[in-house]
């Protein structure tokens, strides 16, 4: 029993990193209808953000460095959009132009970290105590404790700006029909210019705190393929979708790897990716879409 | 108010607006006639800031902005065709995003007010998802989205469109109430009757050029057009 609750808790830890990006995919895909592979170059720079500003700036505090690495990551992500999209939504370019553009710059962000830092992994110092809390029989690694409650936090914030602000009203009314939005006065490009901002923040803290949690290197972007899975899952465009799927994916992989075998966790991601698009496209919370590019 | 001088709309190889002049005067009602395809829509998008054009407009004397957002902020606010509802949100929601560029609460209370008195239907539904109204309830949140903004201008495409006969009576019973309350409206339609009966004056578009141009009142006598939108002689 005590293994159960400790994978559910592991499950949980790691699903809420996966959350935290899978919320800024939906973000982009609700309202540009595209899935922005850009995101994991983000991410990882957020992780790099917060190494060099926990070890390079006079060794800022834990969460001054996540302040850091979540605002540099923010910009990251702005910046991508006003270079990489832009140009294209001026054009009304096709989903699969937006998509192309986004692996090229994924690629380039990489390759931009190894020319730069170099291809090493690196690792965090140590800031937390690695004694692991006891609950009874369970015990639980602090870093999976902080992890899961920074990610709750950030999420809870994301989700008063979408469901009790003016902006956010207005990211949910472009997120159905950009066109009405125009036409009440919003003006779109802000509106997606915060909704990069937001995503690119979160990428940040994601990146930051996985980092913490195994290592830094220039293809840890690759992590956010399960996020990716995760949100497909909880249905592309929902966030709600995307904590639910993400959360769950967490634990299923948890559960595959302790009762299965480690190797077996990406294999189990892959396969409920494929299960889902054949058995219900839109995912668990997701509008029914025509194309899911 | 609204001064339309040779104005031209191409989309690609379509030149869906030929070099037209429009006015519209404060406190009017001014109709657009025309069947499908006639350019109609694509007026009141140039209008809106929605489609690239050639020509001059002007509002109040001065150039109109290009910025759809701008063009709200200065007064004119379009209900566009097919309702284009946020489905997503509730009535109340659908109402708070036409006031988006407004920041006083207390007048923007008020209009609530008064959008609820000219549409109790709407009162009735605040807290319901938008997508699940019946269509004239959605041309009424469309209507009232657009009042929510505190228009001096609006652009009405097609609001009887898709609506039974009952209902297209009522639509255009508001449509005057709309007047009432000081509002100017550029109105478009196909159903000629029932806007030449509410306008003030007229212009009729047939394949993007004006080609008659009134007093409604005069409009509605004219044999030809009789004959051509109204079906009778
Ligand atoms: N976005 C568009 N792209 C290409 N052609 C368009 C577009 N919108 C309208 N058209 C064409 O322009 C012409 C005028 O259309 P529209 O302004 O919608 O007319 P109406 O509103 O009077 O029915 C039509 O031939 C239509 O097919
Ligand atoms: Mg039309």
């Amino acid at each position: 029993m005590s293994i159960f609750i400790q994978q559910i808790i592991n499950g949980l830890s790691i699903g809420s990193i996966y959350a935290l990006m899978a919320v800024g995919y939906s973000l982009v895909y609700s309202i540009l209808n595209f899935s922005n592979f850009a995101h994991g170059g983000v991410i990882m720079l957020g992780a790099y953000f917060g190494l060099y500003a926990v070890t390079l700036v006079g060794g800022l505090p834990f969460l001054g460095a996540l302040a850091v690495a979540a605002l540099l990551a923010g910009l990251v992500a702005v910046a991508l959009e006003k270079i990489a999209y832009r140009p294209l939504r001026k054009r009304n370019a096709p989903s699969l132009y937006f998509i192309i553009s986004a692996m090229g710059a994924s690629i380039f962000l990489e390759n931009l970290v190894i020319v730069t830092i170099g291809p090493t992994f690196r690792t965090y110092p140590q800031m937390f105590s690695a004694a692991p809390i006891a609950l009874g029989n369970v015990t639980i690694s602090r870093i999976d404790v902080l992890m899961f409650a920074i990610a709750a936090i950030s999420l809870a914030v994301l989700m008063f700006i979408i469901e009790k602000t003016k902006v956010g009203l207005a990211i949910r009314a472009c997120s159905f029909n950009t066109k009405a939005s125009n036409l009440m006065g919003v003006n779109v490009n802000r509106v997606i210019f915060i909704i990069f901002l937001l995503g690119g923040m979160l990428a940040g803290v994601a990146g930051m705190l996985f980092g913490m949690r195994y290592t830094v290197y220039p293809q840890i972007g690759v992590i956010t393929n399960k996020s990716f899975i995760a949100a497909v899952f909880g249905g592309l465009g929902s966030l709600p979708g995307a904590v639910v799927g993400s959360l769950l994916l967490g634990i299923i992989e948890t559960f595959g790897a302790g009762y299965i075998a480690s190797t077996y966790r990406d294999l189990i991601a892959f396969s409920l990716l494929i299960i889902i698009l054949v058995i219900r496209p839109s995912g668990l919370m997701g509008r029914v879409t025509e194309d899911k590019a | 108010m609204l001064k339309v001088r040779n104005l031209n709309v191409s989309y690609g190889g379509i030149h869906a607006i030929r070099g037209i002049d429009i006015d519209v005067e404060r406190g009017e009602i001014v109709t657009i006639i025309g069947s499908n395809g006639a350019g109609k829509s694509s007026l009141l998008n140039a209008v809106s800031g929605m489609v690239r054009y050639q020509g001059e407009m002007e509002y109040e004397g001065q150039q109109l902005p290009s910025q759809p957002h701008n063009i709200v902020k200065a007064g004119i606010c379009q209900v566009p065709e097919g309702r284009l509802i946020f489905a997503n949100l509730t009535v109340l929601e659908n109402l708070k995003m036409g006031a988006y560029l407004r920041n006083d609460a207390k007048e923007i209370e008020r209009d609530l007010e008064r959008v609820y008195s000219l549409f109790p239907r709407l009162a009735e539904r605040k807290k319901q998802i938008a997508g699940t109204l019946s269509g004239g309830e959605q041309q009424m949140l469309a209507m009232g989205r657009g009042l929510m903004s505190s228009p001096e201008l609006i652009l009405l495409d097609e609001p009887s469109l898709g609506l039974a006969p009952m209902l297209i009576t009522t639509i255009f019973e508001i449509i005057s109430e709309i007047k009432a309350m000081g509002k100017t409206i550029l109105l478009v339609e196909q159903n000629a009757f029932k806007a030449l009966a509410v306008a003030d004056r007229a212009y009729v578009l047939e394949q993007g050029i004006i080609t008659a141009s009134g007093p409604a009142s005069e409009l509605l006598r004219d044999s030809r057009i009789r004959e051509a939108y109204l079906g009778r002689k």
